[in-house]
């Protein structure tokens, strides 16, 4: 597949041969320079602006059984909620799974376009396309794009013929593979819970329950995560959503309030 | 990140039939990162006067023992209690001081004057007062908080009702706001006794 390098080709013109004294003066190779004080520096004040903070919980990580992949549902715009019920797990076909991390609108288009092009290599191969391959051509599209201020921290899981697979590609160019992941600013608070209950071989329910735990964990102690936590298990025969649980009430469903006991209580004095 | 929006914050105040209610969130925050989920933003100057801080916590608590220590002397001189809008006088004259080096601090002032009267105020945080009939609102959910008291408030309400209405304009407010929430903490005093009371809210 042709590598997109649109986004490296030169924006000055070649500087031509200067023999046209002819064609009266050739003028200089010049580009649209932007009318701006800072040059060099207001390109990166201009995506600072744009770039959404990664503000999010995802994580995916391979055992036994399959793959299990968890979100949180918030989005959020600095310090306002915009919204509580966002799908962060995005069905690219019925095998695959991607989660959405950082600008939900780059993350949205670009795994649908995954998706389109894994049909059509479907098609033209009269086969399924791998993760390995799937992630390949994420990575190559986001990596044409390096600079340009896309926001995408995204993991491509899926279960194809060599079995679970679970690669995780974002917006610098990186695509890395492994067994554990988790993205988004309440990365490190679900990282503690999942690196301490993981073992490979689990049940789907109990890596379940450890996917829900890590997020409701990563919704309590981030300030960007929220809202619902959804699990999703990816097994032989694709994609299947587990549950989705509302933070909220997991959170006085693993820590009831208990009615506190009464040191001393003040009572009716008969008679006084 | 804004130095208003560091520690996160909510804070309402509600005037009801010879009551009122104050009522804040319990997050202390760095940015997103959540540290505590009991932190008391608002404080007691006598029996009939409440005050909260929101903004930066470290300020609010240094202003809260400046604020204790001159009561304290008022009291010792003037052997009674300060009207809350004395106090709300002193607040405000004492955030002027530091002009030019504000304490980043918005307080929120709740107390029953004479005869009774509810009294609310809030300011900013070099001084300037802001009185109201009804509600006050502070803190990083502010916005959400000035739209749901406004369609929520009613006037003279009993203790009762007005402890529901707070409770409600609260948990909405702050569970569109990343910064504050976590519970609740609500106030309700009227000439006779003061009523305190947790919340229980979203833990996201």
């Amino acid at each position: 597949m042709k590598l997109d390098t649109s986004g490296l080709e030169s924006a000055v013109p070649v500087w031509g041969a200067p023999s046209e004294l002819v064609d009266g003066f050739s003028a200089a190779p010049s580009f649209e320079v932007p009318n701006t004080t800072d040059f060099d520096g207001f390109q990166k004040d201009a995506i600072q602006m744009v770039k959404p903070a990664k503000g999010t919980t995802t994580l995916a990580f391979i055992f036994k059984e399959g793959v299990m992949v968890a979100a949180d549902s918030r989005a959020s715009m600095g310090g306002y909620i915009s919204s509580q019920s966002v799908k962060k797990i995005i069905e690219i076909n019925p095998y695959m799974l991607g989660t959405m991390a950082g600008g939900a609108a780059d993350c949205q288009f670009w795994h649908r376009n995954l998706g389109i092009k894994c049909r059509l290599h479907e098609l033209a191969n009269k086969r399924r396309i791998s993760v390995t391959g799937a992630s390949k051509l994420l990575a190559n599209i986001l990596y044409s794009y390096r600079g340009m201020g896309l926001s995408v921290g995204t993991m491509i899981a899926g279960w194809d013929e060599t079995g679970p697979g679970l690669y995780y590609v974002d917006s610098e160019g990186g695509r890395l593979k492994g067994m554990r992941f988790s993205v988004g600013s309440g990365s490190p608070y679900a990282y503690g819970v999942l690196d301490n209950g993981y073992r490979y071989d689990m049940s789907v329910e109990e890596a379940a329950e450890l996917a829900r735990r890590s997020i409701y964990h990563a919704t309590f102690r981030d300030g960007a995560s929220g809202g619902v936590a959804s699990v999703y298990y990816v097994g032989p025969n694709g994609w299947k959503k587990l549950s989705g649980d509302d933070v909220g009430e997991l959170h006085y469903k693993y820590y009831p309030v208990m009615p506190s006991t009464v040191e001393q209580e003040m009572v009716e004095v008969a008679g006084a | 990140m804004q130095i208003f929006e560091y520690n996160g914050s909510a804070l309402v105040a509600m005037v009801g039939k010879n009551c009122f209610a104050i009522a804040s969130d319990r997050r202390l925050g760095v940015q997103l990162q959540t540290i505590a989920t009991d932190f008391q933003r608002i404080s007691k100057i006598h029996d009939r006067l409440f005050f909260g801080l929101s903004g930066l916590a470290t300020d609010a608590q240094t202003l809260y023992q400046r604020l204790v220590f001159r009561h304290k002397l008022y009291q010792l001189r003037e052997e009674r209690d300060m009207k809350p809008e004395t106090f709300a006088n002193l607040v405000s004259a004492i955030l002027y001081e530091k002009r030019f080096g504000p304490y980043f601090c918005q307080p929120v002032i709740a107390g029953l004057g004479d005869e009774d009267k509810p009294f609310i105020c809030t300011m900013d945080s070099i001084g300037a007062k802001e009185l109201a009939k009804d509600f006050v609102v502070a803190g990083t959910a502010s916005e959400s908080l000035y739209g749901a008291c406004e369609s929520m408030f009613k006037e003279d309400m009993e203790p009762e009702e007005l402890f529901e209405t707070v409770s409600q304009a609260l948990l909405s407010s702050v569970d569109r706001d990343c910064l504050s929430g976590w519970g609740g903490h609500v106030y309700v005093v009227t000439p006779t006794e003061v009523k305190e009371r947790i919340l229980k809210g979203r833990m996201d």
